[in-house]
C-alpha cells in the first residue's frame, strides 16, 4: 500500500508576501499542496506542513501577492497577431504596405491566405480608388489577402480575397456596410467597411486559414504574455467559438495556466464572427473544464467616445455631419436588453454590457433595476465595462444593484484617446473620466482590466499605477493629470487588480488572494510596491509566476 | 388613440367539451346576428344563408418585430383582410361583428396577439371581450391540469358556466370560488344547453371607443372590491388561486400619471415579465389629459391600443390597476411602477377591503 503523501508540495518563505487578504495582509510564507495554500503565516505556522519533500523557494525577502485578475480582454487577438499575421505599423503608406505583403507573398504557401494589419484608419478614402488596388493585386502574387485596420471595424482585401468571399461588381451593400469601388471606374477596390467586413472574414474562417491547433497556439502565446506581466486570471470579453474550443483544448491538455472566464457575445460583435447569442450559449457545457468558465454574456450597448458612437446625456460638439445635437444612440433599446438580462439570469450567466457613454451606463442600470426588482437577489455580478463616464446621480446605482465596474481599457490618465474624447465633446466633459474615488467611496465592486489589444500592451503594472497617480506611467503628457481627485491609494488598487477582479469574474472563492483553501496563483516582484514612489510602481517586473503552485513564468535576467 | 369605426371582435374560447361548439350554435341561430362573421377553427357546417362561416387553420408565424415570443396567426391575419376587401368589394354584407372560435384548450393569446398587433388587423377591428366556456363537470380536473385552462380563465372577460345542472352544487360553488382566485374581475354566468342571449355574451363592450366611462368606472370599482375580498378570504396580502402561481393584485396611484414614463415602464415590464402578465388593464389618468381617463389592457406582453374617454364619471381622479398575473410580486411592480413610471412611491396604494 502506497503511503499518501502529507506534505506541502511547495514553500515559499522568507517572503514580503501581500496576502490582499485584510484579515492579514502580510505573511512570510505559505505551503501549497495539490495547487491549494495549505498552510500561510511565518516560519512557525507553515513548519508542520513541511516534509523532506517539499520544494522550498526562497524568496530573498521580496515582494509577493496573489496573482492579477484581468476583467477585460480579448485573449486570441494578441497571440495571432504575434504569430500568424503580418504585421506593420498604423502609420505604413499604401506603398510600404504593398511592399510588406509582397515580402509575405513571395515567402506563403501557395493559395494560402496573408492576414494582416493594422493599416491607420486615415487611409480608407486613399485605399478605394483602382490605383491602391492595381498595387495591392500586383504585391499579392495572386494570394488572398486580408489587411485590418487599426480600429478593426474596416478590411482592405486583394482581388483573389474577394473572388472567394463570392464579391462581385453586381454584390449589394449589406445592412451597415460598405463594399468599397472607386469612385470613377466603379471597380471594386477590396476595401471592406464595418459590416462588409463579415463578407470576407467569413470566407478566411470558412477556408480553415485557422485550425483549431493554430487558435490553441494563438491562445497559449497570448496567455504566456498575461503570465509574464503577472496575471493568473482573465475574462475574455468576446467569446466566440474558436476561442472558447482553443482554451478547453489547452486545458483538457493541461497547460492552461490562467483561469479563462468567458464573455459570449449575444450577437456577432463588430470585429468578430461566427456563432453568437442564444445558439452559443447553448454550447457552453461542451466548452466548460476546470479553468474554463463560459459564465457570462457580452452585449455592446453603444460604440466609443471618440469616433462619438458612444451614447452620452448631453450632445457632442456640433459638426457638419451630426449637426449640433447629436447624442450617440444605443444598439439596444432597455426593453430589449431587460429581455437579454432576463434570459441570462434564468440560464445563470452574469452579463458583462460594454457602455462607454453615461446615458449607455444609465440605461443598463435601468435594465439591470428592472430585472433585479422583479428577479430578486442573485449571486450573479453583472458588469458595465468601461465605466468611465457615469452621470453622478448612477455612481451609487452601482453599488445598489451589486454592478461591477469593469475599469478598461487602460486610460484613467491622460492618454490619445482623452485627447480624441477632448475634439468630440469639449475639455470640460472629457476629463470627468473614470470616476474612480466616487465609485469606490460608495463601495462599488471595480475590477481592473486591460482590454488588450485595444490597449497594445496588457501591462496591468502601467494600469496600477495610472490608477494612483493619474499621469501617464510611460511619461506621455509629462506634467499631465487627469482628473486627479479621483486617485485611489495602492492599497485600494491591488484589490481591485485582484481580489476584487476575482469576486466579479465569478473566482472570488478561488483565487485572488492568498489564503488557506485558494488556488496557489501567486507572482514574485522585483520591488517592494509599498516602499517605492507611485510613479514608478509602473517598472515593476514580474520576476516569477505561479499558477495553481506550477511555475508558469520566470524572468530571464 | 383609435377610431370609431373599427369592427367588435368577440373571441370565444373554452376547455375541451365544455359546450363551446354548442354555445355558437345556439347564438348564431339567434334573431338580429345577421352581419356577425364567425370564424370557426373546426369544420361543422352552420348551415345558416345570413351566416358566413370560415374556417382557419392552425398556422403561426413569428411576428417581424424582434418580439420572439409573440406568436402571431397568420392565417387570422389573411382571414381578416380577405373579409375586408370583400367588405370593400360589396362581395358581403356589411359586416357588424366577428365572432371567432377557438379549439378547445388552445392557449387563446397568440389569437389576442393577432387582434391586437397585426397593423391590418388593428386598423380595422378590434377586440371586444374574451368569452370562455367552463364546463362545471371536468372543469376542477382541467385546472389541476392544464396550464391552458388556467390561462384562459385568467384572459377572460365572461365565462360560461356549462353544465351547472350535472353537477353537485357543492362542485359548482367550488369551481366558482377557483374561477374567483385566477380572476375576480372576471363575470361569471350559468348557461344550459347553450342558451344564452346574444347580448350577455357579445356586448363585453368594456373597451370601446364609445363605452361610457361609468360602466368602465364601476368594472374598475367592482374589480378592486372583488379582488380586496378574496384577499381578505385567503388573509394573504395579494391572492393566490390555490393549485396555481396565478394570482391577481389592484393598485390606485393617486397622482397624474406621465404617459411616457407609464408606457416606458409597461415596456420594461412586458420586456422581462410579459408571458407572466396574464391580463393587465388600467383606468389612467394622464397628466396632460385631464378631461378623462385613458383606458389600457394588455394580454401578456401586448398592449391594446389604448382607448380615450372623453369625461370622468365621478370627481375620483386616481388611476386604477388591475393586475392578473403568474408569480409576479406585487411590490416590484409598485416599486419599478414608482421608479420608471415617475411617480410618487406614496401615490401608489393598494385599495381597502
Amino acid at each position: 500500500m502506497s503511503e499518501i503523501k502529507t506534505n506541502a508540495d511547495t514553500l515559499f518563505r522568507n517572503g514580503r508576501i501581500y496576502t490582499v487578504d485584510r484579515s492579514r495582509p502580510w505573511v512570510s510564507c505559505a505551503a501549497v499542496k495539490a495547487g491549494r495554500f495549505v498552510a500561510i503565516g511565518e516560519e512557525s505556522d507553515v513548519k508542520a506542513a513541511v516534509g523532506l519533500d517539499t520544494v522550498v523557494v526562497d524568496l530573498g525577502g521580496r515582494m509577493a501577492m496573489p496573482g492579477i485578475i484581468d476583467i477585460h480582454n480579448h485573449i486570441m487577438m494578441g497571440g495571432q497577431a504575434d504569430l500568424y499575421e503580418l504585421r506593420f505599423p498604423s502609420n505604413h503608406s499604401i506603398s510600404q504596405i504593398a511592399a510588406a505583403v509582397k515580402q509575405a507573398a513571395e515567402k506563403a504557401a501557395p493559395g494560402s491566405w496573408i492576414v494582416g494589419g493594422q493599416f491607420g484608419s486615415d487611409l480608407l478614402v486613399r485605399l478605394n480608388t483602382d490605383d491602391a488596388a492595381v498595387e495591392l493585386n500586383a504585391a499579392s502574387l495572386g494570394h488572398p489577402v486580408l489587411l485590418r485596420d487599426d480600429s478593426y471595424h474596416n478590411r482592405w482585401a486583394s482581388a483573389e480575397a474577394l473572388r472567394i468571399a463570392g464579391v462581385a461588381a453586381d454584390t449589394q451593400n449589406p445592412v451597415d456596410g460598405e463594399i468599397g469601388r472607386d469612385l470613377r471606374s466603379g471597380n471594386l477596390t477590396g476595401l471592406m467597411v464595418e459590416a462588409a467586413s463579415g463578407i470576407v472574414e467569413r470566407a478566411l474562417a470558412k477556408a480553415g486559414h485557422y485550425t483549431a491547433e493554430m487558435d490553441r497556439a494563438a491562445v497559449a502565446r497570448s496567455i504566456g504574455v498575461l503570465n509574464s506581466f503577472g496575471v493568473t486570471g482573465f475574462v475574455d470579453a468576446a467569446s466566440m467559438q474558436p476561442i472558447l474550443a482553443a482554451l478547453k483544448g489547452l486545458d483538457d491538455r493541461g497547460v492552461l495556466s490562467a483561469w479563462a472566464v468567458c464573455a459570449m457575445p449575444i450577437v456577432e460583435p463588430g470585429f468578430m464572427f461566427g456563432t453568437a447569442g442564444d445558439e452559443l450559449f447553448a454550447l457552453r457545457d461542451q466548452f466548460r473544464s476546470a479553468h474554463v468558465r463560459p459564465d457570462y454574456a457580452k452585449m455592446f450597448l453603444d460604440g466609443v467616445p471618440g469616433a462619438k458612437t458612444a451614447a452620452f446625456h448631453e450632445p457632442y460638439i456640433a459638426d457638419p455631419v451630426r449637426g449640433c445635437c447629436f447624442r450617440g444612440a444605443t444598439m439596444l433599446t432597455v426593453p430589449e436588453l431587460i429581455r437579454w438580462l432576463g434570459k441570462c439570469e434564468k440560464l445563470g450567466l452574469g452579463a458583462k454590457i460594454h457602455c462607454a457613454g453615461d446615458a449607455a451606463v444609465t440605461q443598463a442600470l435601468d435594465a439591470i433595476e428592472v430585472v433585479r426588482s422583479f428577479n430578486g437577489p442573485t449571486n450573479l455580478i453583472h458588469h458595465i465595462a468601461h465605466a468611465s463616464y457615469i452621470a453622478p446621480d448612477d455612481i451609487k446605482r452601482f453599488a445598489d444593484l451589486g454592478v461591477a465596474a469593469d475599469l478598461s481599457p487602460i486610460i484613467w490618465f491622460p492618454t490619445v484617446f482623452l485627447e480624441a474624447h477632448k475634439a468630440a465633446m469639449g475639455t470640460e466633459r472629457a476629463e470627468r473620466f473614470w470616476p474612480n474615488r466616487d465609485l469606490n467611496d460608495v463601495g462599488v465592486l471595480m475590477a481592473g482590466g486591460s482590454d488588450w489589444p485595444v490597449i497594445p500592451n496588457p501591462d496591468p503594472w502601467h494600469g496600477i499605477e495610472g490608477m494612483v497617480t493619474r499621469r501617464n506611467p510611460a511619461g506621455d503628457f509629462p506634467g499631465a493629470s487627469l482628473w486627479p481627485e479621483q486617485a485611489l491609494g495602492l492599497e485600494t488598487v491591488l484589490e481591485i487588480y485582484t481580489i476584487n477582479a476575482a469576486r466579479a469574474a465569478g473566482l472570488g472563492k478561488i483565487t485572488g488572494s492568498i489564503e488557506v483553501g485558494k488556488s496557489a496563483d501567486l507572482i514574485v516582484l522585483d520591488q517592494k510596491l509599498f516602499d517605492i514612489p507611485a510613479d514608478q510602481i509602473a517598472e515593476t517586473n514580474v520576476e516569477m509566476t505561479f499558477f495553481e503552485g506550477r511555475k508558469v513564468y520566470e524572468r530571464r535576467q | 388613440m383609435t377610431g370609431s369605426a373599427l369592427i367588435p371582435v368577440t373571441v370565444l374560447t373554452g376547455f375541451l367539451g365544455s359546450g363551446k361548439t354548442t354555445v355558437m350554435n345556439h347564438l348564431l341561430r339567434q334573431p338580429g346576428m345577421d352581419g356577425v362573421v364567425a370564424i370557426i377553427n373546426e369544420f361543422g357546417e352552420v348551415g345558416l344563408d345570413h351566416l358566413l362561416v370560415e374556417t382557419s387553420e392552425e398556422r403561426f408565424a413569428l411576428l417581424d418585430n424582434g418580439c420572439v415570443c409573440c406568436s402571431v396567426r397568420e392565417d387570422l391575419v389573411t382571414l381578416l383582410d380577405e373579409l375586408s376587401a370583400r367588405q370593400a368589394g360589396r362581395a358581403v354584407p356589411p359586416i357588424r361583428r366577428i365572432l371567432i372560435e377557438t379549439t378547445g384548450l388552445a392557449d387563446p393569446v397568440p389569437v389576442l396577439h393577432t387582434l391586437m398587433t397585426a397593423p391590418s388587423v388593428v386598423s380595422r377591428y378590434r377586440i371586444d371581450g374574451v368569452v370562455v366556456t367552463v364546463d362545471a363537470v371536468n372543469a376542477l380536473r382541467s385546472l389541476d391540469n392544464h396550464a391552458e385552462a388556467v390561462k384562459q380563465i385568467a384572459v377572460a372577460d365572461r365565462i360560461l358556466l356549462t353544465k351547472t345542472d350535472l353537477a353537485e352544487a357543492a362542485s359548482v360553488a367550488e369551481l366558482e370560488r377557483r374561477i374567483g382566485a385566477i380572476n375576480p374581475t372576471v363575470s361569471v354566468m350559468r348557461v344550459n344547453h347553450g342558451c344564452v342571449e346574444p347580448g350577455a355574451v357579445l356586448e363585453a363592450g368594456l373597451f370601446t371607443p364609445d363605452a361610457r366611462s361609468g360602466q368602465v368606472a364601476s368594472w374598475f370599482a367592482a374589480a378592486a372590491a372583488a379582488i380586496a375580498a378574496q384577499e381578505h378570504a385567503s388573509h394573504h396580502q395579494h391572492h393566490h388561486a390555490h393549485g396555481s402561481d396565478v394570482s391577481s393584485f389592484s393598485l390606485i396611484v393617486n397622482e397624474p400619471i406621465q404617459w411616457a414614463a407609464f408606457s416606458r415602464w409597461l415596456d420594461y415590464v412586458a420586456a422581462l415579465k410579459g408571458d407572466d402578465l396574464l391580463r393587465f388593464k388600467g383606468l389612467i389618468n394622464v397628466a396632460d389629459r385631464p378631461q378623462g381617463p385613458v383606458v389600457v389592457h394588455a394580454v401578456q406582453h401586448v398592449l391594446h391600443p389604448p382607448v380615450t374617454m372623453e369625461a370622468w364619471p365621478s370627481d375620483d381622479r386616481s388611476s386604477r390597476l388591475v393586475f392578473i398575473v403568474r408569480d409576479i410580486p406585487a411590490e416590484a411592480i409598485e416599486r419599478t411602477l414608482a421608479r420608471f413610471g415617475e411617480i410618487s412611491r406614496d401615490s401608489i396604494v393598494r385599495p381597502a377591503a
